[in-house]
């Protein structure tokens, strides 16, 4: 298979079932293998994201990493764009673990449409964290403006690490002083 | 001269045997007489903090109850978020040190002038930068980052501070890597185009375990601090962070940090860095663990051109489990493991400095050198130039090499690294993955 040829139904479903196979050396060779399925391969993957088995699991989540970091690679951009086109729609997966890898691979491919989509999980408590880190890694001016909507409504809890992105971005932001070097943990050991 | 203007050292350089008992002064000056919370007057003992306890921290803490002994250190706090690892650390130092599980009030202490960090690497940038803000010196175990923007903020943190950062990459205050050094400085083997490395394979995990709870005693939440949040599996800790990319790297990140700090000091290198680098690897087909079995990672630097190539396990020269080989148009020297644990070869040992050669530097109070590197950096601390051997820079400068091996074999693409603008050139998606998300609080 090249990177410049779609997978075939065929190629594809050959993938999936070897993600899925008992034998460690079939399953691990399909994974390592995996970058050139490229977009149509990401929702089938995710798909095995709550696999009974833990090893299928990592498998299909490694694969689809390899995808994204395939699309990356320079002079791919369409494959790039595909790649995160299927990435967005996982935002809005009933998994917050589907969610949350969409998150952190969209911070190494998503480009100014990503923004909007990513930024609307800075409300949802399972994965609002990894939407704000995600964020920071893009390098779109409209990061800053989607983080400020989002300190206007986010929980007061959640508006220090907010705060803190925002002033990564450069922008100054009244109140929420750092948290960083505030302890929180004691010690049973005395 | 006015006398304002003579400092410390060239005041001992004058005056010889003139000590601080004949001056009148009582023999044993406490710090607070003379320094500020975080900078020990010259004087003083030094009052030290320690983060991580367990693995290399045990060393570490055997080697700060040493000097305590000698009088040269005060160990004030012992730190860990695994409760278990703290009790051992706080018996050992007879139950003297304040123990703490967060770091985060060892450094909100104003008596306490400095800390060794000796947690995950992923910790490794985070603590010391904030152990920097708070105004404290730092013993920092290598390899200094995870990366590359986290090196960086590290260097940022200790100038803008004003303190002494010293990462553990402990050869270049070891007697061996300092043969060594002088001897290929000095041309022993002629001109040096490739130094190449050989290193035995990183492990893989044959008997993969589903997630469970952490063990009693162990703050997981704590554990992980920058990483993103998963639950704990036995296969990250404890001991077991190094085969996993994101808190250990592999090898290449573990030991190609001693080995690559011993090699560009040898090569005299510290300041070319700019370069291109390949690498390619197999990595585990299953289990948690995913960094590189095999690898093999062609560093190329211009001007003057040589190659560095990292092995795991490549060609073997030497006798030991790793090492270098210093390949030059007269011959070749090869250095077993980093030149620390190891000797050097008897052709460095016996090596006789040519007329008009250049020496070079090292501190050099303790045989051994887990004991020197910690003098030179307490050395540097109390003679105000905050360079120790393995300045933060320097230290930078090597984990930029162990960081872009992993990033260049991940991405299956060569890197094209401009030193100067710290970025990878023409590769956008390769820039933005040398940094990497930090949960809150716990980053930069």
């Amino acid at each position: 298979m090249t990177s410049s040829k779609l997978p075939t139904n065929e190629s594809l479903n050959r993938l999936i079932a070897a993600i899925q196979d008992g034998d460690d050396d079939v399953r691990g060779s399909a994974w390592q293998d995996a970058a050139p399925a490229g977009a149509p391969a990401i929702q089938p993957l995710a798909a095995l994201f709550n696999h009974m088995n833990f090893e299928v699991v990592r498998s299909a989540q490694r694969a689809a990493q390899r995808i994204v970091r395939h699309a990356g690679r320079p002079g791919a951009q369409p494959e790039a764009q595909a790649v995160e086109q299927e990435l967005l729609e996982l935002l809005t997966n009933g998994s917050a673990l589907v969610r949350r890898e969409a998150l952190g691979w969209l911070s190494e491919i998503g480009g100014d449409a990503a923004v909007a989509p990513m930024a609307r999980l800075l409300t949802d408590p399972e994965c609002r964290e990894e939407a704000r880190c995600a964020l920071l890694r893009l390098p779109s001016a409209g990061v800053s403006l989607v983080l400020r909507d989002a300190m206007a409504k986010a929980p007061e809890s959640f508006r220090f690490a907010l705060a803190d992105a925002l002033r990564r971005r450069g922008e100054q932001v009244e109140g929420y002083p750092s948290q960083k070097l505030t302890p929180t943990r004691s010690t049973a050991v005395r | 001269m006015t006398l304002r203007r003579i400092t410390r050292r060239r005041f001992l350089q004058t005056s010889g045997v003139c000590s601080a008992g004949a001056l009148g002064f009582p023999t044993f000056v406490p710090r607070s007489a003379f320094g500020l919370p975080g900078k020990p007057s010259p004087n003083s003992q030094f009052v030290i903090g320690q983060i991580g306890t367990g693995g290399m921290g045990a060393t570490h803490l055997n080697n700060l109850l040493r000097f305590e002994q000698e009088g040269k250190v005060r160990l004030a706090a012992v730190c860990d978020c695994d409760d278990n690892r703290l009790q051992a650390a706080w018996e050992n130092t007879g139950k003297r040190a304040t123990p703490y599980r967060d770091y985060r009030y060892l450094l909100e202490r104003k008596d306490i002038d400095a800390v060794l960090i000796a947690t995950p690497d992923h910790w490794h940038a985070v603590q010391t930068v904030h152990a920097c803000q708070s105004g404290k010196h730092v013993y920092v175990e290598k390899p200094a980052s995870v990366t590359i923007r986290e090196g960086q903020a590290m260097v940022d943190a200790a100038r803008s501070n004003n303190v002494a950062v010293q990462v553990g990459a402990q050869a270049r205050t070891a007697k061996g890597a300092w043969q060594t050094c002088r001897a290929i400085r000095n041309g022993i083997v002629g001109k040096v185009t490739q130094v190449t490395c050989w290193h035995y394979a990183s492990p893989q995990d044959d008997k993969p375990v589903p997630d469970s709870e952490p063990p009693e005693g162990l703050d997981w939440d704590l554990w992980l601090g920058p990483l993103p949040w998963r639950p704990y599996n036995r296969r990250y800790a404890p001991g077991t962070f190094r085969w996993l990319m994101e808190s250990g790297g592999g090898q290449i990140r573990d030991r190609g940090a001693h080995q690559f700090s011993t090699i560009l000091w040898c090569m005299d290198a510290d300041r070319q860095t700019s370069f291109t680098v390949e690498a390619t690897g197999t990595v585990p087909k299953k289990g948690l663990w995913d960094t590189a079995i095999d690898m093999h990672v062609v560093y190329q630097f211009k001007n003057p051109d040589w190659t560095l190539e990292w092995g795991q396990p490549g060609n073997k020269v030497g006798q030991t489990e790793f090492g270098n080989v210093f390949w030059g148009d007269t011959g070749h020297l090869v250095l077993e493991w980093e030149g620390g644990y190891r000797p050097a070869n008897p052709e460095a040992v016996e090596f006789q400095l040519p007329a008009g050669g250049k020496e070079v530097y090292r501190t050099d109070e303790y045989e051994d050198f887990n004991m020197n590197h910690k003098a030179d950096w307490l050395k540097s601390i109390r003679e105000g130039h905050l360079r120790p051997a393995v300045d933060i820079e320097i230290a930078h400068r090597t984990a930029t090499l162990c960081n872009l091996g992993n990033l260049s074999m991940l991405l299956g693409r060569k890197l094209i690294w401009d030193g100067d603008r710290q970025e990878v050139v023409g590769d956008p998606a390769a820039n933005r993955l040398l940094s990497r998300p930090q949960r809150y609080p716990y980053c930069l």
